[in-house]
């Protein structure tokens, strides 16, 4: 995608000649004659780089730089100056408000391209130097929303998959908690966002989601809608955790008895392939967001599987697809998929190719459990 | 992020003007509502008639937007979904905790 710069000056003249020269070579520009118009050119999109003249009327380009400085949203927007003056106070006045470098209007415009070139090529650097160091310390502590293996048991066989938008960790996240030979949870979260910023706050969730599930189990507690509440509370409380929200499904498989029990909040409808019928059936929690209020109930559903049947829990990811150059979100859609997939007999593993064919175009992190009974005849051919 | 504002009596409403509402503007919005409300307005409609796909960053952006303004009883009433995204508000249960109306008329008799 072609870099944006926003271009402001009350000389139209400048700015068209600017304008031209940028726009001939690589970059899309918007222009503002003042203050008041660049921010408004702001609010509708931001850009990747703002060259503003110094000396405008009612507000010049030091008032506009240090409003610039006091918004979250825009102080990190690589900023130019452009000036006439040459003064050096005028400079080191710019410069002393974070602006990146200045540009001379009496510079050859080979001179002005390069320098903004190069300037671009060193943000994106930087960037991606600090995104590599990042993955880097990531791995060395070991963060991991995904476990590496999925638990074996007795009668049920786990699948899970995962990819992440633009090859960026992200805000979906896998768990399984095995409790003893009996009991295991499943978890799948999404916390809303995508990159870095979900990719953090997963672990916050995911510790909670551990510790609730661990502490009302050591109280011989294995109620599905009470865990929820315990853990809505607490995450609801959490100031760091006030504005950001995630879904939750979570499954409890007895690998004695073969029952399956389902909670769920804010999260997608857990589908069930129906071997007798031949058809997917969805499966609704009725929790909202963790987190939007203290007093959030939860229900469960339990379920049971035979063999050939399968349960899958989605992220909202696996629902969204790209038509004809337009994303939709379309559950239907991945139902038909799914079904389709099942009734050809397709395999778990195939199932996964499918589904996540690096043909196919991805617009957020897609994550999927899938959980079927083993045969136990064969079992038995496998034992013999 | 392109919106529109329009003042209707003491209602705010912001008008979207994307066809993809996505991480990409979602923070950005946030923002930008908030600002709103911090400058005290209390009643609030955003409309979607020009979104034709909204992704789950800006959903939390919403919800982050309902959890501020419910405290000092403020009301957001959204409107004019497509099927698509309607949808996904009650695959979600979302239409819990949001007010969704099919036009501006019908969202602002909420008022």
């Amino acid at each position: 995608m072609n870099k944006r710069i926003l271009l402001v000056d009350d000389d139209i003249v400048q700015l068209k000649l600017f304008e031209k020269l940028l726009s001939t070579n690589g970059y899309t520009c918007k222009i503002a004659l003042s203050v008041d118009e660049a921010e408004q050119q702001l609010i509708n999109e931001i850009p990747d780089l703002i060259i503003s003249d110094y000396q405008m009327p009612v507000k010049n380009g030091f008032d506009f730089r240090k409003k610039l400085l006091g918004s979250d949203l825009y102080k990190s927007i690589p900023f130019l100056f452009l000036t006439s003056v040459n003064d050096d106070s005028f400079i080191q006045q710019g410069l002393d408000l974070k602006a990146i470098d200045y540009i001379s209007k009496g510079t050859p415009s080979a001179q002005v391209l390069s320098k903004i070139d190069n300037l671009m090529q060193s943000v994106r650097e930087h960037y991606e130097r600090s995104l590599s160091e990042i993955k880097v310390i990531a791995e060395k502590l070991n963060l991991r929303n995904m476990p590496k293996t999925a638990p074996e048991l007795k009668l049920f066989e786990i699948g899970y998959f995962n990819r992440s938008y633009q090859d960026h960790p992200g805000g979906d996240f896998i768990d399984f908690i095995k409790i003893n030979e009996r009991y295991t949870f499943v978890v799948l979260g999404d916390v809303m966002g995508k990159k870095w910023g979900a990719w953090f706050f997963s672990f916050s969730f995911l510790s909670y989601i551990r510790s609730a599930i661990r502490l009302c189990v050591f109280e011989g507690n294995f109620s599905l809608p009470e865990i929820m509440a315990k853990l809505n509370r607490v995450i609801h409380s959490d100031e760091i955790l006030s504005d950001i929200f995630s879904t939750l499904s979570i499954l409890l498989i007895d690998d004695e008895d073969g029952k399956i029990k389902y909670t769920g909040a804010g999260d997608l409808p857990l589908l069930k392939y129906e071997l007798n019928k031949d058809t997917l059936t969805s499966y609704q929690s009725d929790g909202i967001l963790l987190g939007f209020s203290a007093n959030n109930t939860f229900n469960e559903i339990e379920l049971e599987l035979k063999a050939g049947e399968e349960l899958y829990l989605i992220s909202d990811g696996m629902i969204d697809f790209e038509v004809n150059g337009a994303i939709k979100s379309d559950l239907n859609l991945l139902k038909s998929k799914l079904h389709d997939l099942k009734h050809q007999g397709k395999s778990t593993i195939a199932i996964k190719e499918s589904l996540f064919n690096k043909t196919k175009s991805q617009v957020d992190d897609c994550s999927i459990i899938i959980l079927s009974k083993k045969n136990p005849h064969e079992d038995q051919k496998t034992t013999n | 992020m392109k919106i529109r504002k329009q003042q209707i009596d003491e209602v705010l409403a912001i008008i979207i003007e994307e066809k993809e509402a996505n991480l990409s503007k979602s923070e950005q919005f946030k923002e930008l509502t908030l600002q709103e409300i911090n400058n005290g307005h209390r009643k609030l409609i955003i409309s979607f008639v020009n979104v034709d796909y909204l992704d789950s960053s800006f959903l939390g952006a919403l919800v982050a937007i309902l959890k501020s303004l419910l405290p000092l009883d403020g009301k957001l009433v959204l409107f004019g979904m497509n099927e698509d995204i309607l949808n996904l508000f009650q695959i979600t249960r979302l239409d819990k905790i949001f007010v969704l109306k099919m036009s501006l008329e019908e969202a602002l008799k909420e008022f």
